[in-house]
């Protein structure tokens, strides 16, 4: 069986290394502003900004559920949200459990995982972070 | 100022045995007609066209219109601007004509979206959005949902643009549906993105169309000359917070296009906008002024942009009920 650490991740640099996985981005110390992905520079002065930690809990400001055909090899039906982050004053687009598709609502509490989900654009299998129910608030 | 003398386009449908530089041609030709000019009058060609590149590998698919049509020695642009392709390629022309390049300016538009397996469009391959899953029917249902959450809107609401904008079809041989639609046979059809039903998303459509514009001077001849008192290209970037409910970007260009043109949104009579989906039609009614923000829902729900309302929108039907360059479902 391949080992996760052997799959691509679909875009490089957006999760924290370490055993408990957390979004990364940048944050620019001159304007107090967070971003992600992390940019090149900053967007509002063009200083220079440091990767950060984003933390791995949000809540949903927007959900929608996709159902017709899925791009990317994801499955059908999947939903998709703005989160604001818990850690950080930052509103981010996200994937959600497909396995929890059409059960998410505005102001639901979730958190980060990453799996194997779907295709990247080589059209092989590789991995995803994507947000799910809190498992502390699922009961 | 800068002028339109003329007009053609072709109904919009499924063409499957035409090629983009034919269904260019018949409009281009309608429009030479319609304006009464010959091909020589021409000094520009602006040409449209958003998905050729990526689907068929044509990139010059203008020079090949022009080319086909015997016009030669005069500057070509291809425009590729996504959406905004076909009112890019019209902002470019005026300004052409109003920087004294040229006095006629050709404007073609031509689009051929009904391929097999086209799928959904979404903002660029390698982006990270649309590697997690964004899509362009969901980028819209997830400002609706906000909206919902915030102001109220209702899906009752959203499916009164298309109800509205069947009816208007229906006076529009052009358009591709022309039957009417209760807001229960809107609201009954299988669901694409909560909260959009299928006849709330713009169905994909082979199509073209053709504009004739003209300096001041060339068009004094028209009596039915149209002047163009305005027109405004604008860009935004990832708002940091995103607000979905107030698109900022919207909001810009109406104003600037209203302090350009020396009016506000009470001289308005009739308005056509870009409605790839219900939603995307009720933020234009509040970025352009027409109701208070949040309250686009009501406006088109209490008949305020139907034919006959306050402020008529989209009387061609728009993308809803003729087609476009974007997302449908299959
Ligand atoms: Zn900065």
């Amino acid at each position: 069986m391949t080992e996760q650490h052997d799959i691509p991740l679909v875009y490089d640099n957006i999760l924290t290394p370490g055993p408990e996985v957390h979004l990364q981005g940048g944050y620019c110390p001159s304007c107090d502003l967070y971003h992600f992905p992390q940019q090149d520079r900053c967007t509002e002065c063009l200083g220079t900004v440091n990767t950060t930690d984003l933390g791995n809990k949000a809540v949903i400001h927007s959900v929608t559920t996709i159902r017709t055909r899925a791009p990317l090899g994801l499955p059908s039906p999947y939903s998709v949200a703005y989160l604001d982050l818990k850690h950080v004053p930052l509103r981010v687009f996200s994937l959600m459990d497909p396995a929890e598709a059409g059960q998410y609502s505005i102001g639901q509490e979730v958190e980060l995982q990453v799996a194997p989900l779907g295709l990247n654009n080589n059209k092989e299998i590789c991995l995803r972070p994507y947000f799910r129910t809190c498992a502390n608030s699922a009961e | 100022m800068v002028a339109i003398i003329g007009t053609g386009i072709i109904p919009f449908g499924h063409h499957l045995e035409r090629s983009i530089v034919a269904m260019a041609s018949e409009a281009t030709l309608a429009a030479l007609k319609d304006a009464n000019i010959s091909r020589e009058t021409i000094g520009a060609c602006y040409f449209a066209n958003a998905l050729g590149g990526m689907l068929f590998g044509d990139t010059t698919i203008g020079q090949n219109l022009t080319a086909g049509l015997g016009i030669k020695n005069i500057p070509v642009v291809n425009v590729e601007n996504a959406c905004t392709s076909g009112s890019s390629a019209y902002y470019l022309a005026r300004l052409a004509i109003l920087a004294g390049e040229c006095e006629v300016a050709l404007v073609v538009g031509s689009e051929k979206m009904c391929v097999p397996d086209f799928g959904l469009l979404n903002s660029g391959t390698t982006e990270l959005d649309t590697l997690l899953g964004m899509v362009v029917p969901a980028s819209f249902a997830l400002r609706a949902q906000r909206h919902m959450h915030d102001y109220g809107t209702t899906e009752e609401q959203m499916a009164a643009v298309t109800v509205k904008s069947r009816a208007h079809a229906a006076l529009n041989p052009n358009a591709q549906f022309r039957k009417k639609e209760s807001l229960e046979d809107v609201l009954n059809g299988p669901m694409i993105a909560d909260p959009f039903t299928r006849s709330q998303c713009c169905p994909i459509a082979d199509g073209a169309a053709a504009l004739i514009l003209a300096s001041d001077e060339f068009a004094a001849k028209y009596y039915r000359a149209i002047t163009i008192e305005a027109s405004v290209l604008t860009s935004g970037i990832y708002d940091n917070q995103a607000d979905l409910t107030h698109w900022e970007t919207d909001y810009h260009a109406a104003d600037l296009a209203y302090e350009k043109a020396g009016i506000s949104a009470k001289d308005i009579d009739l308005v056509e906008c870009h409605d790839a989906f219900t939603f995307s039609e009720i933020l234009h009614y509040e970025a352009l002024g027409l109701c208070e923000e949040g309250q686009g829902g009501k406006f088109v729900a209490d008949g305020h942009a139907s034919l006959g309302g306050r402020t008529p929108v989209n009387v061609s039907g728009g993308l809803l009920s003729e087609g476009t360059p974007s997302p449908p479902p299959e």
